[in-house]
């Protein structure tokens, strides 16, 4: 038998599991009473006013009736969805303080991948408390500095801004404009004016799919290279590499004193490209050298003498190939050989 | 309609330049309502007034519903203090309400060139319309060029424009278009 699940039923497991708890969510409907202030997430704060009964389609359901404080509509939430909708308790002042001093502080890096950008400040608004409210704020208008804000974002930030307003000022009970000012106070203080800021909160963390979120620059380099996807192990190449780089060592040396005439910007370029090239086919890199004449003859002798150093990119994917078809493989070595072959030559010439 | 109402001497050439002003940028009509007299329980120990309490109690004037009360002062405002601190005050409105105060305190003085009467305009000019856009429910904005971006910002130049930007603009004459319908 296959167990199957309604549509239904894992849309809203999958809910649960992303609201991570901020300060003051409310778990149960148990935890609410007549009289007490919630803010509904991305719609603003509302006041319970009690628990309603209704028939509806043959059922007999509770709700919970709140009004919403800014334009007395009313809403009422099904007994169950209390805990699923994110309400929260609204911001102590303490809390409210650690907001300003978070809007005061620098802030340095906003998203400009606007896809990621949308997603979190969504996540934030339902999710991240009013420090999340405040942080999609801010960075929105960190982003506005370095350019205007599309439309869709201009009205995020407003209702974002809006929602930031009426929570600081029930919160703080001060009028709305007074709230705001305190914001802007903290976003873009007056010239000559310090603020006596404190350590701001630690930010919200977003529980999401790990594609949301950035990744650090060492395994994006990794991805970068696609050397996963080729079955390179990156470990088993280190090891490789440090011993091929001895051995290339090794070679420049032996190189050196073989050809002892020869320029010190001949052998720089081709090391290089070699350190880069050996690791994989190691062993058989280098009998290549000597066999260098015959099969590269062709494609060796226009490319080198223009660009030996800028192809280092472009030399890595080969090796990686080559392990499936050598075949390619003589195409690198013969860069590095085609110069000397020429020089002796013109020595010999004068 | 707009209601101006002087709770300080005002020069009439001023007022007049505002009317004309208002009208253009909400496409609401604006009338003179003369002075009144300035409620000393505001004034505070420090001789600041406070810019809630001079609101709540300036003398009304007759207007109708949707009607919107615009009160100018050149005395010095202040606002509650803040968790970081107290904002400066050029005016206070309540959002989305149907009063705006706009004090003068804090401009260049007006002068008597051309010029610096000019400047004295416009900035009377921008800090209605800043204050009346909240009562519009409009947000501050972050655009430096647009009026509802906050008056002390340091972002904001010395004669800063009075238009609001293309999104104030339209959220403004969407209320406006609601009130009067």
């Amino acid at each position: 038998m296959i167990a199957v699940r309604t549509p239904g039923r894992r849309e809203r497991t999958e809910k649960q599991e992303e609201v991570p708890s901020a300060g003051g969510t409310i778990a149960s409907s148990s935890d609410l009473k007549a009289g007490d202030r919630v803010v509904y997430p991305k719609q603003g704060v509302y006041r319970v006013t009690g628990l309603e009964q209704k028939d509806i389609a043959g059922q007999r359901l509770e709700f919970v009736k709140m009004t919403r404080e800014e334009n007395g509509a009313s809403v009422l939430v099904p007994l169950g969805k209390v805990a699923t909708i994110g309400l929260r308790r609204v911001a102590s002042a303490d809390d409210i303080e650690g907001v300003f001093h978070y809007l005061g502080a620098t802030y340095d890096d906003p998203e400009l991948d606007w896809k990621v950008r949308h997603r979190d400040n969504v996540e934030r608004l339902i999710a991240g408390g009013v420090l999340g409210v405040a942080e999609v704020v801010k960075g929105l208008h960190s982003l506005s500095r370095l350019r205007p804000l599309p439309a869709k974002e201009r009205e995020l930030y407003d209702s974002s801004r809006h929602l930031l307003v009426n929570e600081i000022s029930v919160s703080l009970d001060v009028p709305d404009v007074i709230a705001e000012d305190y914001i802007d106070y903290a976003l873009m203080p007056p010239a000559g004016v310090k603020l006596p800021l404190k350590p701001p909160p630690t930010p919200v963390e977003l529980k999401g799919p790990p594609w949301k979120r950035k990744k650090p620059a060492a395994s994006e380099d990794d991805d970068d290279l696609g050397l996963a996807e080729l079955g390179i192990d990156l470990r088993a190449i280190e090891g490789a590499g440090a011993g091929e780089a001895e051995e290339s060592e090794e070679s420049e040396e032996g190189e050196e004193k073989k050809p002892a005439g020869e320029d010190e910007e001949d052998e720089g370029v081709p090391v290089k490209a070699a350190a880069v090239k050996a690791p994989p086919p190691a062993k058989p890199a280098k009998p290549a050298p000597p066999v260098k004449a015959p099969p590269p003859a062709k494609k060796a002798a226009p490319p080198p003498a223009k660009k030996p150093a800028a192809p280092a990119k472009k030399a890595a994917p080969p090796p990686a190939k080559k392990t499936a078809a050598p075949a390619k493989k003589p195409a690198p070595p013969p860069k590095k050989k085609a110069p000397p072959a020429k020089k002796p030559a013109k020595g010999k010439k004068k | 309609m707009i209601r101006i109402v002087t709770l300080s001497p005002f020069d009439e050439g001023d007022i007049a330049f505002l009317s004309k002003t208002l009208y253009r940028s909400f496409g609401v009509g604006t009338e003179n309502a003369g002075e009144r007299s300035l409620p000393r329980k505001a004034e505070q120990p420090d001789g600041r007034f406070d810019a809630l309490k001079l609101l709540e109690d300036a003398s009304p004037v007759r207007a109708f519903a949707d009607d919107k009360l615009l009160y100018l002062t050149d005395v010095e405002l202040a606002n509650p203090k803040g968790p970081l601190g107290e904002p400066p005050a050029w005016g206070h409105a309540v959002q989305g309400g149907d009063r705006a105060l706009v004090s003068t305190f804090r401009f260049k003085p007006r002068g008597v060139t051309e010029a610096s009467i000019e400047i004295y305009r416009r900035r009377l000019t921008r800090e209605s319309i800043h204050f009346l856009g909240h009562l519009w429910d409009l947000h501050h904005c972050y655009d430096a060029r647009c009026a509802m971006h906050p008056s002390w910002s340091p972002a904001l130049p010395d004669d800063p424009e009075f238009e609001l930007d293309a999104f104030c603009r339209d959220k403004s004459e969407r209320r406006i278009r609601l009130a009067k319908t």
